[in-house]
C-alpha cells in the first residue's frame, strides 16, 4: 500500500507524519521503540482507513521542543496535529507509549475520539506487579523483553550500529526519560481520570507481555466503562509487531464498529 | 608553588570472592547486603584517621567526596566527613570535591551546610560542585535529562543564598522559595572557593573559566587532562584573562614506594580494584539518556576511547591514568607535567581500592616528605 511522509508545523512544532489509505481517519500512535517508519501494521491498517502515524515530538524525525516535560505536553500536541489537520473526529489506536498517549487524549478530548484502542499501554501503575525498567538494561536486553519470541525483535533493529545511529536511539530515550523517568511510564492522576472517557474502547494485551504484564490490561479494562480486553496467545509486549495479523484483525473489525 | 591535597573516597574494599564473575557492577544493583556496618565501623575511622594525618605530614588540604550506593565510594554525604574532620583538623582547608548538587532536593540545604561548616572551620571549606555521576541518577530517581539544567540553578540559588543579604525569593524552574534567608552566612568572603571538578564538557568548562572557578580535571589520561585544561585556558583567554596555576588542577591516584618496581608491585593490585572493581560500571548506568547530548555522545563515539576499567597496569601507567613511582620519578613526571599544564593544585589519593591501611600511610609518608617539598619555592 502506498504511504507518504510528509513534515507538517503544528505550532510551531516540526512534526513528522507518514500518512497512507483512504477512508475514516486513524491516528496511530506509535510505542517507543518504532517511530519514523510504515511498518506492515500500518500497511494492513491502510487497506480500510486513512492511516495517520506522526512522529511523536522528540522521536524519529519530529522535533524535540525545549519545553517538552510530560505526557500533558504532548496530548496537547495532538490535540494541535488534529486541529493542524482539520480533524474534529478521529480513531485513535496506540501501543506502550503511544497507548498512554491515546488514553490520555481520550481523557483530555473525550468528544473527540470516536474509538479507542489501547494495545499494551503504558500509563498506569498496578500495585504490586513490577515492571520491566528499560532505564536499567541494555537496548539489547529491551529488545528481547518486548518479545515473546525475542527473534522477532530483528525487525526493529538497525541494520547498522554506526556513531549516529547510537546518538539518535540515546536522543530517542532522552525524550522517553523526559517523559517518564519518575513517575516511571505512567502518570498517577491517570486511572482515576480514564472515567472521562466516553469512546468505545478496546484494550488488547499480549499473554506474555514481561514489560507491562497483563494485570495492567486488566487495569486499563476496569477504569473505562464498558471497554472490552481482548488477551493475545503467544505475544509479548509489542503486539503490533509479534501477532501484526491478530491485531489488524481485532482492531478493524472493533473500529468498524462490528466489535 | 603546587597546594598538595589528600584525597579519599572511602572505597568499600571487602566484595563478595565471586565478585568478578558474578556481578556485573559495583554500583546500582550491585546489593547493600555485602555492606557490614561493623566493619564499616572500623572502616571510616580508619579512613578519618589517615585523613588527619594527612595534615599532621604537611598537605596542604584533605579532599571529600560525594558518591551513592556503590563499593567504590562509600560517602553518600561528603559534608558529613567534612564535619567530622573540622574539629579535628586546624590548619588544612577541606575540599568538598564536591556536592552533587542537581541530585539534592534542595540546594539551599547544601548552602546551608557548606556555611556551617565554614563558619565552624573558620574559613577552610573550598566547595565544590559536581553533577553526580549517571549512576546515582538511577540510585536516586533523579531524573538526568534535567542534570545540567537543575546544576547551574542550583548553583545560582547557592551563590545568591551565600552573598545575597536575605531574605529574597528564587522562582526559578526546578527550585522555588520565597524567603531565602540562610544561617548561618559564610565566613570566607564573599563565599567559600567554589570547585568545578569534571571529566569536562566543553559548556562546563566555558561556564567555569568565566567564573574563574577551579578547574579540577578527574581521574582521566593525561592526554585527556591536557586536552580539558588547554580547552579552559582558552576559555579563560577568552574571557579576557590569563588561568593562574590556583585555578588548574588534577586528581589522579598516586603511589610513592622507595622504587619505581616497588611502587608498581605494591600498588597495582588496588590500583587495579579501582579501575575494574570500583569503577566496573556497564556504559548505560554511566549514562542515561540525557545526561549527555547526542552531540556530545556522538563525539565521545567518535573518538573511540578504551575506557580505563578495559585497561592493564602498563597501559594505566602509561596513559598516565595512575602516578605511581620511586619519589623521585614522581617528582619528574610532576615537574613535567607541570612544564606542560601549568598546574597549581594537585589531588592525589591516598588509599586506593582495596589497600591496607600500612602501605597507604607509607605512601602518604613518602610523597609529602620526598615529593611535596619539590615543588614549596
Amino acid at each position: 500500500m502506498a504511504y507518504r511522509s510528509e513534515f507538517l508545523s503544528v505550532a510551531g512544532v516540526r512534526t513528522h507524519l507518514l500518512r497512507g489509505g483512504r477512508g475514516a481517519p486513524l491516528l496511530v500512535l506509535h510505542p517507543e521503540y518504532a517511530a519514523n517508519r510504515w511498518f506492515p501494521y500500518h500497511d494492513a491498517l491502510s487497506a480500510r482507513f486513512q492511516v495517520l502515524a506522526p512522529d511523536h515530538p522528540g522521536f524519529g524525525q519530529s522535533e524535540r521542543p525545549d519545553w517538552l516535560e510530560g505526557i500533558d505536553d504532548v496530548v496537547l500536541h495532538y490535540v494541535d496535529l488534529l486541529d493542524t489537520l482539520g480533524l474534529q473526529h478521529v480513531a485513535v489506536i496506540g501501543s506502550s507509549l503511544g497507548g498512554w498517549i491515546a488514553a490520555e487524549l481520550a481523557v483530555a478530548q473525550p468528544q473527540r475520539i470516536q474509538r479507542l484502542v489501547l494495545v499494551g499501554a503504558a500509563g498506569l501503575r498496578v500495585e504490586g506487579v513490577p515492571r520491566f525498567d528499560v532505564f536499567l538494561h541494555p537496548i539489547e536486553e529491551t529488545l528481547q523483553h518486548l518479545f515473546h519470541d525475542p527473534t522477532r525483535a530483528a525487525q526493529l533493529l538497525p541494520t547498522e550500529f554506526g556513531a549516529d545511529v547510537i546518538a539518535r536511539a540515546y536522543g530517542e530515550a532522552t525524550t522517553l526519560a523526559r517523559l517518564s523517568w519518575n513517575p516511571y511510564l505512567y502518570n498517577p492522576k491517570l486511572q482515576r481520570r480514564l472515567r472521562r472517557v466516553t469512546a468505545p474502547t478496546l484494550v488488547v494485551w499480549g499473554a506474555n507481555d514481561t514489560y507491562l504484564p497483563p494485570a495492567y490490561g486488566a487495569a486499563y479494562a476496569q477504569a473505562i466503562a464498558g471497554a472490552t480486553l481482548q488477551t493475545i496467545e503467544h505475544c509479548g509486549h509489542l503486539v503490533p509487531f509479534e501477532q501484526t495479523e491478530q491485531l489488524v484483525q481485532c482492531a478493524v473489525r472493533f473500529l468498524e464498529g462490528e466489535g | 608553588m603546587v597546594q598538595f591535597f589528600y584525597f579519599h573516597l572511602m572505597p568499600w574494599p571487602y566484595l563478595p570472592d565471586d565478585f568478578d564473575r558474578r556481578h556485573p557492577t559495583s554500583w546500582v544493583t550491585f546489593s547493600n547486603a555485602h555492606y557490614d556496618p561493623q566493619r564499616g565501623h572500623a572502616l571510616y575511622n580508619e579512613y578519618l584517621d589517615e585523613m588527619e594525618r594527612a595534615e599532621a605530614l604537611g598537605f596542604d588540604g584533605l579532599g571529600v567526596n560525594e558518591h551513592h550506593q556503590n563499593a567504590y565510594g562509600t560517602m553518600p554525604s561528603p559534608n558529613l566527613m567534612a564535619a567530622a574532620l573540622v574539629r579535628r583538623t586546624q590548619r588544612a582547608k577541606i575540599a568538598i570535591l564536591g556536592n552533587a548538587i542537581p541530585l539534592r532536593d534542595h540546594p539551599l540545604r547544601v548552602a546551608e551546610e557548606v556555611a556551617m561548616l565554614d563558619v565552624l572551620s573558620g574559613g577552610r571549606i573550598i566547595s565544590g560542585f559536581v553533577r553526580g555521576i549517571g549512576c546515582e541518577y538511577l540510585s536516586l530517581g533523579v531524573n538526568p535529562t534535567y542534570s545540567r539544567e537543575r546544576f547551574y540553578e542550583a548553583h545560582d540559588l547557592i551563590v545568591r543564598a551565600w552573598t545575597e543579604d536575605g531574605p529574597f525569593s528564587h522562582e526559578g524552574k526546578h527550585y522555588h522559595v520565597r524567603y531565602a534567608n540562610i544561617w548561618p552566612r559564610p565566613l570566607q568572603q564573599p563565599h567559600p572557593p567554589i570547585w568545578l571538578p569534571s571529566q569536562g564538557s566543553t559548556e562546563t568548562i566555558r561556564w567555569g573559566a568565566q567564573r574563574r572557578y577551579p578547574f579540577i580535571s578527574v581521574f582521566t589520561s593525561f592526554a585527556q587532562t591536557k586536552r580539558l585544561i588547554d580547552e579552559y585556558k582558552a576559555a579563560a583567554e577568552a574571557a579576557g584573562y590569563t588561568a593562574p596555576p590556583e585555578q588548574i588542577g588534577f586528581a589522579v591516584p598516586t603511589y610513592v614506594a622507595e622504587t619505581d618496581a616497588r611502587a608498581r608491585e605494591e600498588s597495582k593490585p588496588h590500583i587495579l580494584w579501582l579501575f575494574r572493581r570500583g569503577l566496573k560500571i556497564p556504559p548505560h548506568f554511566l549514562l542515561p539518556p540525557g545526561y549527555i547530548t547526542e552531540e556530545s555522545l556522538r563525539k565521545f563515539l567518535g573518538a573511540g576511547l578504551r575506557p580505563p576499567s578495559d585497561m592493564s597496569f602498563e597501559e594505566l601507567e602509561r596513559g598516565g591514568y595512575i602516578l605511581v613511582g620511586s619519589a623521585k620519578t614522581v617528582v619528574d613526571r610532576l615537574k613535567e607535567m607541570q612544564r606542560q599544564l601549568s598546574f597549581g593544585l594537585f589531588i592525589g589519593g591516598g588509599r586506593t581500592g582495596d589497600m591496607p591501611q600500612a602501605k597507604a600511610l607509607k605512601n602518604m609518608e613518602l610523597f609529602a616528605r620526598e615529593v611535596i617539598p619539590h615543588f614549596r619555592d
